[in-house]
């Protein structure tokens, strides 16, 4: 299994955002299993984090305008969850993990590993835009510990070692 | 109707009132932060709290409805204080505590609430460095409002008032918990317009008002209730004041019109107040503007105004009932001359009640309804024009500022025919052709009644006497005009309000009806003669004033 890299829409599509046929049409299917339309603002967020690969401006004007609510609640609501991307994410982001059963496992060496070799710090991205560091609290996988989320896949039982051959095979899969 | 007892005293309530207000209503203060009387209540702050028998927690105060037979301890509670002690810890641990250069100092819920219930137990357990949010200490969230996100205490009520006072939902949280911060959408401008709004509900320093930033300590100010005069909605206000200047106006509530709210159109004339150019009574001579004496200018008016063959008078829907019933009976009537009053179209002004519904206005006068109900002939500026067309006689002009259509060409055109006399207070083109010049004092020193556009007469005071009067001071000694700046009697000058003006005038002219000695005696008269005032009464209009009720001094500020 090889996970898949994120992709970003281009600029020009993401800076002032108007819904497609098939968007809209998935939206308003979101819409339809909720009993109020503010209630649809997250798996439309999502929704639209797949199509865009990111939540810009545009995005939030767009899903406020579709949802009938202010720009400025929406933006509030994507700042408060940490898996809306606001600004375009890597290829891979790699969410390691910081909670207590990892740290203890190797976590902790993890970390100091994967900032030495790809020469950045939480929250930031390699310069050729393939990896993205972050990191995160339990991923509810303590059992398998240590642990990163790898976009949507999850990584377990790691090593350096296990790592690096993982780091080279997602480099390789691009 | 639930009757409860809160702190040993009974109240009865209406159904659905909250503990707070009950509370209020027995003449208890409970603490609070986020309730605001007229927004939803969310429970945020959590310093409400009180004791109900019968309930083990203690329970919200601004969440809890009155039931009958309640029975609450609030402020004798030994529990609720000490919950209250701990939320406050929680509170104080980020915040700056600057209140000595916080310009909220003074009028901050937070720092009254420390000095009230400031006991000996409380200290903060606090040893990390407090949260900041670099950047965002003076930043400008629009171009009213100041935030410095230090301070916040996050009740939320700035996003509550414009998600649903302003329905613009320009504010909200970005991020969450200790990071938490108030901001609007991807860097736009705060620029709602009642966004100053925003800076009166925020109980702390957070949001304060650009304008009024470090232009006076709360406590140096006095406020006198008055009415806007942006436009005909009519809202109440307080002209906040020190030593005769204005130095804002602050929502003064009124449930049937304004709630606790002002737009910021009208917010911001406070500075306009100031503005005086004139100062005494001038008479052209030979081409030449010569300072007279009122007394002077008022007979020599006299004699002119007796004499004139046509009399027209330009009235303004600006002045106060008073004023336009004085200028009806002592020009219409007694002198048989002819009066209108211009009216002109401004721009839409909106205004939330108590109730929540929009009050609009697209009339810029404080007063034209007023002048309907006294039977004036109120014209639009054809109108005016074709008033001030032809003919030589004598014009009055009783407000410079009454219609744009006076600073026109065509309308100096017009009144350099004849004789004018023209009452202005600030720079205006009618000074240049006007025979006679006589200084107007503005709404801070006026005194009478507006009729708003929803029908209701109000009233508003003189928060400090004109230029140049005599005042009493509290030592009792005397002082008549003072070139000393920042004297307690007051710049020089001789500008009067308008219906003092017109009684004197009444008095030479010897139409004793009308010599009257205050806008009360005026209204009396109107009220016993006018059918649109019939049954008022001067003494109930005074309005809410500061300091009679707790409940104003708490969320305005
Ligand atoms: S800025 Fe003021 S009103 Fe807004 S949440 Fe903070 S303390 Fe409350
Ligand atoms: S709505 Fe009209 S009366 Fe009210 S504050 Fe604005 S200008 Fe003044
Ligand atoms: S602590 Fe890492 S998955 Fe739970
Ligand atoms: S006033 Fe009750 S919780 Fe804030």
């Amino acid at each position: 299994m090889t996970t898949c890299p994120l992709v970003v829409a281009p600029p020009e599509t993401t800076a002032n955002v108007t819904f497609d046929k098939t968007m809209d049409d998935r939206i308003g299917e979101v819409m339809r299993r909720y009993p109020t339309r503010r209630a649809a603002l997250l798996p439309v967020l999502w929704l639209c984090q797949e199509r865009f690969g990111w939540i810009s401006p545009g995005v939030i004007s767009a899903v406020a305008e579709r949802l009938g609510d202010s720009p400025a609640f929406v933006d509030g609501v994507v700042s408060f969850y940490t898996m809306y991307h606001t600004s375009p994410p890597a290829r891979y982001v790699l969410q390691v993990c910081t909670t207590l059963s990892c740290s203890v496992c190797g976590g902790r060496e993890l970390v100091e590993h994967l900032k030495a070799k790809l020469g950045v710090g939480f929250g930031e991205k390699t310069p050729d835009g393939s990896f993205q560091l972050v990191g995160v609290q339990c991923l509810g996988a303590c059992g398998n510990a240590p642990v990163i989320q790898v976009n949507d896949d999850y990584y377990e039982n790691l090593t350096p070692q296990r790592l690096d051959a993982m780091l080279d095979e997602l480099r390789e899969g691009r | 109707m639930p009757k409860l007892t809160i702190d040993g005293r009974e109240v009865e309530v209406a159904a659905r009132t909250n503990l707070i207000e009950a509370a209020r209503a027995a003449g208890i203060a409970i603490p609070y932060f986020c309730y605001h009387p007229y927004m939803t209540v969310v429970g945020q702050c959590r310093i409400c709290m009180v004791e109900i028998e019968g309930q083990p927690r203690l329970a919200l105060g601004c969440a809890t409805s009155a039931t009958d037979g309640m029975v609450v301890k609030a402020e004798t509670s030994e529990r609720a204080k000490e919950a209250r002690e701990a939320v406050m810890e929680f509170l104080l641990a980020n915040h700056p505590l600057d209140c000595p250069v916080c310009d909220q100092a003074g009028e901050c819920l937070l720092q009254d609430h420390s000095m009230r219930e400031q006991r000996g137990t409380f200290t903060s357990h606090m040893a990390e460095t407090r949260r900041t949010f670099p950047g965002y200490e003076r930043r400008l969230l629009g171009p009213h409002i100041v935030q410095n996100q230090n301070r916040c205490i996050h009740c939320s009520r700035c996003i509550r008032f414009t998600s649903e006072i302003s329905e613009t939902a320009a504010l909200t949280y970005k991020s969450r918990g200790n990071s938490m911060f108030i901001d609007t959408f991807s860097g736009e401008a705060f620029d709602d317009p009642m966004s100053a709004c925003a800076a009166d509900v925020c109980p702390v320093g957070a949001l304060t008002v650009r304008e009024f930033r470090f232009r006076k300590r709360a406590w140096k100010l006095r406020s006198t209730p008055s009415i806007c005069p942006g436009c005909s909605i009519g809202c109440n206000i307080f002209i906040d004041h020190h030593e005769r200047e204005v130095h804002r106006f602050t929502p003064r509530e009124n449930p049937a019109i304004n709630a606790t709210w002002l737009c910021d159109y009208g917010r911001f004339l406070a500075d306009s107040l100031n503005e005086q150019t004139y100062l005494y009574p001038q008479h052209r001579k030979a081409g030449r503007l010569v300072r007279a004496g009122w007394s002077e200018a008022l007979a020599a008016l006299a004699l002119e105004v007796r004499a004139a063959r046509p009399l027209r008078v330009v009235a303004s829907a600006n002045l106060s009932n008073e004023a336009l019933f004085l200028a009806r009976e002592l020009f219409g009537h007694h002198l048989r001359g002819d009066l209108v009053v211009p009216v002109t179209t401004g721009e839409q002004r909106r205004m939330k009640n108590g109730r929540g519904e929009w009050l609009q206005a697209t009339d810029p006068y404080p007063n034209s309804l007023g002048a309907r109900r006294l039977g004036l002939n109120v014209v639009d500026g054809d109108g005016l024009s074709r008033f001030l067309y032809g003919g030589s006689g004598l014009t009055l002009i009783l407000d410079a500022e009454a219609h744009p259509f006076l600073a026109g060409a065509e309308a100096l055109q017009l009144l350099r025919v004849g004789a004018t006399a023209v009452w202005l207070r600030r720079e205006h083109p009618l000074a240049g052709v006007a025979g006679w010049l006589l200084p107007a004092a503005s709404l801070a020193s006026d005194e009478g009644t507006f009729t708003a556009s929803t029908g209701a007469v109000q009233h508003f005071a003189a928060a400090f006497s004109p230029p140049g009067t005599v005042r009493r001071m509290p030592t009792g000694a005397m002082s008549p005009e003072c070139p000393t700046i920042a004297s307690p009697w007051g710049p020089p000058g001789e500008a009067r309000p308008l219906w003092l003006v017109l009684t004197a005038l009444a008095r030479e002219l010897g139409a004793s009806n009308l010599d009257l000695a205050s806008p009360a005696e005026v209204f009396t008269l109107m009220a016993r003669t006018e059918r649109a005032f019939a049954g008022l009464e001067w003494e109930p209009l005074g309005g809410l004033q500061r300091d009679e009720s707790l409940r104003e001094r708490q969320h305005v500020g």
